[in-house]
């Protein structure tokens, strides 16, 4: 009891402290730690000024659009792979993962040396093609980001819908083909129908999700003068001259974590009303897997247009201009400059600070969300604890706290109350961040692990005379083992690409490597940013790689549920 | 009417191949109620779903209503929506999004056989007050109770008057009591509508009470094909025998030509064709074909003890030790025999079945 308070305690400091700072910091104006009175000003200058309302629409156009690209991708793909006998799927879906894992600034990067209109590869091509004076396409308004920031949200939107096709009852669709119904009409009139719970429930999370990004908004954004709130909220805290103003970043913060807080509320309305819909067959059939026929190659097509834009075409990219003196099209000269020393030349740029760093937060990261994780799972579904439903609850609110606001938030405790919480500037800042952020996603995976291991189990561990905490590490733990060393890995590669909450929490001191790349496109170092980018989708395919070979036996390696 | 050649499925596993199905051949006859009845993993399902075109057979042919649904020599596979059939699932398999309505109206709407706009309601109401559900039509389908849903599920099948109903296990999910009740309404329905009928069950009172017609499957294949009291009376193999109701196995062996010895004494009861002489059989009677006296077996060759006693109401089983060899038999509820006594112990010769 003890010590299910204690954790409660630490919980609700670790996602309450940050949050009240949000409030805190956009109630005083002035430098972090100079106290004054509480006032409203940042509210009353941020709210009059009309340029707050352009950002707020942009940033509505830019989620929706997102949520948009996403979908259109996502749920064909999501029948494609769970229902049809669409060829390739096992390596599908590991590309897919691969894309998870390959960080969004990344990827942006490459479409703008692609798409961009000045230096862009489509752009210089079809300039020296058709002669056009004006570039053919480009990236810098809306749609752009939307486009690419909806590309890099398939896969997460992908696993969620899986999750909901797969506790459908297959015979509602074998219904309707008894019934003389074709494949086309059933899937638009039974299977979307039924999962529309669980597609309005990923809509408001990626949406959520949306409202919340950086990197896209900021690596094409800012160029482009297309402001939405997370880049007002960066730059307010981290203006490129001048003293960063915490008291306007709460201000614009505010309006976000309502926005996100009300949105995850839906969310979890529209997810307990999809449950509803979820009906469990008697026995485990497998059906039969819907034969596309000669429709077989346009499905794989899609599926690989898809991968396309969220791997091969910006892995290819990266490649491309890594491998070059500078960046051009293909030719037979622009072949004969190949070579390697971009990447020779990238710890001419860089210490190995970064490096460490990283490895430090890919390991302490998970180990610390796990740690919590699994404490907080077994006291939720083992326990009788009589605040084990709020728990869960706190434990799921990072999921709506956009990471952004997470990060400033927490910069703000470090900066004014440095004497109790001396981390500002170190790498445990950003450690604690992602830990927290994560700790809603280890949560949600221990508990499905946890609910799989029956309780008669460790009671019968019980009757035969062993303690609690024996009972939990040989009985409970070697059963769980396996999911959760799928989530360590994941968390882990999750903390190793995230680069908003390491650049909100940067100084000189505690850089990262995700932080190095942006500093080098900051400083227009492209080429060293394809070298250094090609090195860490090559580590991710790696890891993913390795895993799937060698431990596919301890489970499936990948987001989970 | 059905008909299916050599039907063969097989599946390949890490383990290598798994033969679903041995080779099937069934004929169902228009109007016929068919059942298949076997134990879980015996091909039934499977079967009923190659005559659905939810699973494509390796290997036979497959004929319904005259036309060829299935045959992979000559490069015919109809899809399940263009075949003639109804289906009712397990599960029931209600489209939670729709009402009772909308439900049983969506083949007519959607389906094969689409009928003009204003005849749909009519169709749909009289397939409703079949399955007596008239009334509800505008219920969300989730509310109804289990054997509601499957009754919906069941006029859904029947609204387009398919040539074929394929039923899979439709009562399975249900309670008991409410089972034996569908079970009476289901065979009234299926005459009423006069529907070319394939009933899968592993439940052998379901069986022999709806079939006009019941094929025992085992391990991929059809065991034995017969009316419902003949494969009662005259079960064609152990596996039947052993499957389809209660039944007593003696190890026995064959000492003449019509004379078989075992624990109980040499009995005189013809052995199958094929069985020579020498070799070991087993002997087969059910428990209500065994006849107790409780005169203490003076006039009776053969005297046992009674060790067990089952009651069940309107019946009892008793378990009877014959010289370490125990036999069971089932008595009416009221007779009265208390455990320890000593009875007289007769079986009519006819009533014994031998079995290689």
């Amino acid at each position: 009891m003890l010590f299910a308070g204690g954790l409660m305690a630490l919980l609700l400091f670790m996602v309450g402290v940050p949050l009240l700072m949000v409030v805190l910091m956009s109630l005083r104006t002035g430098f972090p730690g100079e106290g004054g009175p509480l006032t409203l000003a940042n509210f009353i200058a941020v709210y009059s000024a009309p340029g707050t309302y352009k950002v707020l629409l942009n940033t509505l156009l830019f989620a929706s659009g997102t949520v948009l690209v996403a979908l259109v991708f996502a749920v064909p793909l999501v029948w494609l792979l769970t229902r049809t006998d669409l060829p390739l799927k096992g390596t599908i879906y590991v590309l897919m993962t691969v894309g998870i894992l390959i960080p969004v600034f990344l990827r942006t990067i490459a479409w703008i040396l692609l798409l961009s209109p000045r230096i862009g590869l489509v752009n210089q091509w079809a300039t020296q093609l058709f002669g056009l004076d004006h570039p053919l396409i480009s990236l810098y308004n809306i749609p752009g980001m939307a486009f690419i920031q909806g590309v890099s949200f398939v896969p997460s939107a992908f696993f969620m819908l899986a999750a909901a096709y797969r506790t459908m009852d297959p015979s509602l669709e074998e219904a309707a083909y008894t019934a003389g119904v074709s494949k086309f009409q059933t899937f638009l009139r039974i299977n979307v129908p039924i999962t529309l719970p669980a597609i309005a429930g990923v809509m408001v999370y990626l949406f959520m999700s949306a409202i919340a990004v950086f990197e896209v908004p900021a690596i094409i954004g800012f160029p482009a003068r297309i402001l939405v709130l997370s880049a007002l909220i960066f730059t307010s805290t981290n203006p490129p001259a001048g003293l960063p103003d915490y008291g306007l970043a709460g201000a614009y913060g505010a309006v976000m974590l309502v926005a996100g807080l009300s949105l995850a509320f839906f969310y979890v309305r529209l997810v307990q009303h999809g449950k509803k819909y979820t009906v469990i067959t008697g026995r485990g059939y497998r059906p039969r897997q819907i034969s596309l026929g000669r429709w077989k190659w346009a499905a794989l097509a899609f599926a690989m247009l898809y991968l396309s834009m969220e791997v091969f075409i910006p892995f290819l990219v990266l490649v491309w201009a890594s491998l070059l003196p500078h960046l051009q099209l293909p030719s037979a000269e622009a072949f004969s400059q190949i070579s390697l020393s971009n990447y020779e030349t990238i710890f001419d740029y860089v210490n190995a600070l970064p490096f460490i760093n990283t490895a430090i937060l890919m390991f302490a990261v998970p180990t610390a969300t796990m740690f919590l994780s699994v404490l907080v799972s077994w006291l939720v579904v083992r326990t009788q604890v009589s605040f084990r439903g709020s728990l869960d609850t706190i434990a799921f609110l990072p999921h709506a706290i956009p990471s952004i606001l997470l990060a400033v938030g927490l910069g703000y405790l470090g900066l004014a109350y440095r004497n109790f919480f001396p981390v500002y500037g170190t790498i445990a800042i950003i450690a604690i961040a992602h830990t927290i952020t994560w700790i809603a996603y280890g949560t949600r995976t221990t508990n499905g692990v946890m609910i799989q291991v029956h309780r008669e189990l460790e009671e019968a561990g019980k009757v035969s005379g062993a303690s609690t905490p024996r009972v939990l590490g040989r009985i409970v733990l070697p059963l769980v083992a396996a999911g959760i060393f799928n989530s360590w890995i994941w968390i882990s590669m999750l903390s190793y690409r995230e680069v908003t909450m390491a650049l909100a929490l940067g100084t000189r001191k505690n850089l990262v490597v995700s932080t190095i790349v942006w500093q080098f496109w900051g400083n227009g170092w492209v080429l060293q940013v394809a070298a250094l980018g090609v090195v860490l989708v090559l580590f991710v395919v790696l890891v993913v790689g390795a895993l799937k070979i060698g431990f596919s036996r301890l489970g499936e390696v990948g987001p989970g549920s | 009417m059905i008909r299916i050649r050599g039907l063969k499925k097989w599946f390949d596993s890490r383990r290598g191949r798994v033969e679903a199905l041995r080779g099937i051949d069934l004929e169902v006859a228009e109007k016929e109620f068919c059942v298949l009845l076997g134990p879980s993993g015996c091909g039934k399902t499977t079967t009923l779903r190659c005559v659905a075109g939810l699973e494509k057979p390796d290997a036979g042919e497959l004929e319904i209503a005259g036309t060829i649904a299935n045959s992979p020599t000559r490069r015919i596979y109809v899809p399940t929506e263009k075949r003639d059939i109804g289906m009712v699932f397990q599960s029931s398999a209600i489209w939670p999004h729709m009402n009772v309505f909308q439900n049983v109206a969506f083949p007519l709407i959607r389906g094969r056989k689409q009928i003009a706009k204003d005849l749909v309601a009519e169709k749909v109401h009289h397939a409703l007050r079949l399955v007596q559900l008239d009334g509800l039509e505008d219920r969300p389908a989730t509310d109804l109770s289990g054997g509601q849903q499957q009754r919906v599920a069941m006029a859904r099948a029947m609204v387009t008057e398919p040539k074929i109903l394929l039923m899979d296990e439709p009562l399975s999910n249900l309670d008991a009591r409410l089972r034996e009740q569908m079970r009476v309404e289901l065979k009234k329905i299926t005459k009423a509508v006069g529907v070319t009928t394939l009933y899968v069950t592993h439940d052998q009172a379901e069986a022999l009470s709806l079939g006009d017609k019941v094929c025992v499957m085992y391990n991929g294949e059809i065991l034995q094909t017969a009316p419902p009291h003949e494969v009662y009376a005259k079960p064609n193999s152990l596996f039947v025998a052993q499957f389809v109701g209660e039944m007593n196995f003696i190890k026995g062996h064959v000492t003449g030509p019509s004379q078989v010895e075992c624990p109980l004494g040499t009995l005189p009861i013809p052995v199958p064709l094929g069985v020579s002489v020498a070799s070991s059989v087993t002997l087969a009677v059910r428990p209500e074909h065994v006849k107790l006296n409780c005169a203490d077996g003076l006039l009776d060759s053969l005297s046992g003890a009674i060790t067990s006693k089952n009651y069940l109401g309107d019946a009892q089983i008793l378990e009877v030790n014959i010289n370490g060899l125990s036999l069971l038999v089932k008595l009416p509820g009221d007779s009265e025999f208390s455990i320890g006594q000593k009875a007289g112990v007769m079986i009519p010769l006819d009533r014994w079945h031998v079995y290689p």
